[in-house]
């Protein structure tokens, strides 16, 4: 292959750049809406107590966002937005539950890594539909891993377990805001 | 004045000395509870405003579709705070042991390597993987230094981009992916590494890309080998035909580029299904470059790879299978100025292999995973027809059965055993039957 093919070649991907550049796959606003379509209000929820994230073991920085969705009849669920780290910078997550706790969707909202992206897959994130804070949520068992992005699938799996576990410790009880 | 003081001071100490001793303790008590609820409080509280700083405070739902809302809530910035660069690494180390040269073991620092990413800006990032091979590298010594990835990242929108610099060639499981908790045994495979020459990297462009069905592709325009640097007298090009020819962007030879297509397929969770083709000329016009070889018979020679996998990953089962084949074109000329030598340069080589791994015990976080391997390749299927009498033969193929395990004591870092037989053996390639004792990490 000749150097001198490069110059067409490269003015064909340049004219694919778009204008604007964004990471976001998804907003939180979008995550909200594709999960819970007839919520008319996304109410925000107390952040976990220090006391709460030492019981999940969570590190010391976590400060999952916690949204209680709601429609006209009441409580939907809860949007719960969230970050663990892939294999070396964050990937921003927002996990919908329905009412009684069991996942409705995980979307990832913002991906930044040079590899490892895959676990934006529809088809590896639907793996996570259904399960509730009584599933064992974990790699190699009963969620299935992506070659070449173990890091990312094993941390983000981490990340859902331990929301579920928090589901189950504090908004399960927690009352309906009026 | 100085009396009044002294009093003043002097009356509520005695006071307090008069106080029954229980009464003092449970004011204190008192005191100590109000204020751990009040640090509690305001814990809590700090808590809550580092949340609220990084979401808004509510997402007012309308019925308007998704898709035309996307712009009108601003996202929110990460809750933790992301340095623009950051380090991660792995290494390994080995133990090997030939069952009938004892003599012959070795223990060997294979692998130490600092990896880095640093964000530029949200589409721009650069990526360098730096490794130390074998221990010590000086003009004494046989380790080496090398730059095994560096590259600037571009993404063009978060599903696809470009990548410039020095990058891993897509092809295989393992050469994107060689950390030594991402490979069952000690070694790497030796079909991908005796036929695809991992870690194989080449400078150039590349575009990468993937789609919501699971599609992931890469396309890339790069340098390639360089046929001129074969060295018929030596080994290397028996242990590995284009592992002795890369270049790895060390002054590397740059007339001729080459091309690269890869896909994967990972629609289904736990499937891995994909291939890939690298072919160009590898000349580099060493005929007429400046110091090249001036009688060098093999300007036009194209070498063609190509390689398909799958691999499925389910419960506790994780099986794998690969099939790699390559080429090297107009090599009759320039094979018959090696006659007599060794090592001539094949026509055809090729290799693969079937494994399958168990994660028996798991516990915690760590786990056991019995494997077992059979892998068959060869070098040197064929070579360019010389004149009856004068060619060298096909080397045979080898077969390799490796039964082993991975002990993670976490999943970051493993102890490995394996147990290597051979069909034949061959000193000169280290080929013969072992058991292997191995370490990695990474982070």
């Amino acid at each position: 292959m000749h150097v001198r093919w490069l110059i067409p070649a490269g003015a064909g991907l340049a004219a694919l750049a778009p204008a604007a550049y964004a990471t976001q796959y998804l907003s939180v606003e979008q995550a909200g809406r594709a999960a819970f379509p007839q919520a008319t209000e996304f109410r925000a929820h107390a952040a976990p107590d220090a006391a709460t994230a030492a019981r999940l073991g969570a590190p010391p920085d976590w400060a999952p966002r916690v949204l209680e969705a709601r429609g006209a009849g009441g409580r939907l669920g809860w949007l719960i937005v969230d970050q663990v780290l892939g294999k070396s910078e964050l990937i921003r997550y927002a996990l919908a539950l329905d009412a009684a706790g069991a996942v409705r969707s995980l979307e990832v909202l913002d991906y930044r890594e040079s590899h490892g992206g895959e676990v934006r897959l529809a088809p590896w994130r639907a793996q996570f539909v259904g399960k509730t804070a009584r599933d064992p949520v974990v790699l190699n068992q009963d969620i299935r891993n992506i070659s070449g992005a173990t890091l990312s699938c094993r941390h983000l799996t981490d990340g859902v377990r331990r929301l579920l576990q928090l589901y189950n410790a504090t908004l399960r009880e927690a009352p309906e805001a009026p | 004045m100085r009396h009044l003081h002294r009093a003043a001071i002097l009356a509520p100490l005695a006071l307090a000395a008069a106080l029954p001793a229980h009464a003092d303790e449970a004011a204190l008590q008192a005191e100590v509870e109000a204020l751990r609820a009040e640090l509690a409080a305001l814990r809590d509280e700090v808590r809550q405003l580092r949340a609220d700083r990084t979401a808004p405070a509510a997402v007012a739902a309308t019925a308007a579709p998704v898709a035309s809302t996307s712009a009108a809530t601003p996202n929110p910035t990460p809750t933790r705070a992301e340095p623009a660069t950051t380090l991660w690494g792995y290494g390994q180390l080995d133990y090997n042991r030939p069952t009938a040269h004892a003599a012959d073991a070795r223990a060997d620092l294979s692998r130490a390597v600092i990896g880095f990413n640093h964000v530029f800006d949200e589409a721009t990032r650069v990526y360098g993987e730096l490794e130390w091979e074998h221990a010590v590298a000086s003009a004494e010594d046989r380790g080496e230094v090398e730059v095994e990835q560096l590259y600037v990242e571009h993404a063009l929108a978060p599903e696809y981009g470009l990548r410039a610099g020095l990058v891993l060639i897509p092809l295989g499981l393992l050469n994107e992916h060689h950390e030594p908790t991402q490979f069952y045994g000690v070694e790497r495979n030796f079909v991908e590494t005796a036929i695809i020459p991992t870690t194989w990297r080449e400078g150039g462009v590349t575009g990468y890309g993937s789609t919501e069905s699971g599609l992931r592709w890469n396309l890339g325009v790069t340098t390639g080998p360089d046929l001129g640097k074969w060295d018929p007298a030596s080994d290397e090009g028996r242990a590995s035909p284009l592992g002795s020819i890369h270049q790895e962007l060390q002054l590397a030879n740059a007339h001729d580029l080459s091309v690269f297509g890869a896909l994967d397929w990972q629609g289904v969770p736990g499937l891995d299904v994909g291939g890939g083709v690298f072919t160009g000329r590898i000349g580099q016009a060493t005929r007429k470059r400046s110091g090249g070889d001036a009688n060098f018979p093999a300007d036009d020679a194209r070498l063609t790879l190509g390689e398909a996998h799958a691999r499925w990953q389910t419960g506790p089962f994780d099986f794998a299978a690969l099939y790699t084949r390559g080429s090297i074109s107009h090599t009759q000329a320039l094979n018959r100025g090696f006659l007599g030598q060794p090592t001539p340069v094949p026509k055809t080589f090729f290799g693969g292999y079937v494994q399958g791994a168990w994660r028996a015990l798991e516990w915690n976080d760590s786990a056991l995973v019995p494997f077992l391997r059979y892998e068959e390749f060869n070098t040197a299927a064929s070579y360019a027809a010389q004149p009856p009498g004068l060619g060298t033969p096909a080397q045979p193929t080898q077969r390799v059965w490796t039964v082993g395990a991975n002990y993670y004591l976490n999943p970051n870092v493993v102890f490995k055993i394996d147990y290597q037989d051979f069909r034949y053996d061959d000193a000169a390639l280290n080929y013969g039957n072992r058991v292997d004792l191995g370490i990695g990490y990474q982070f």
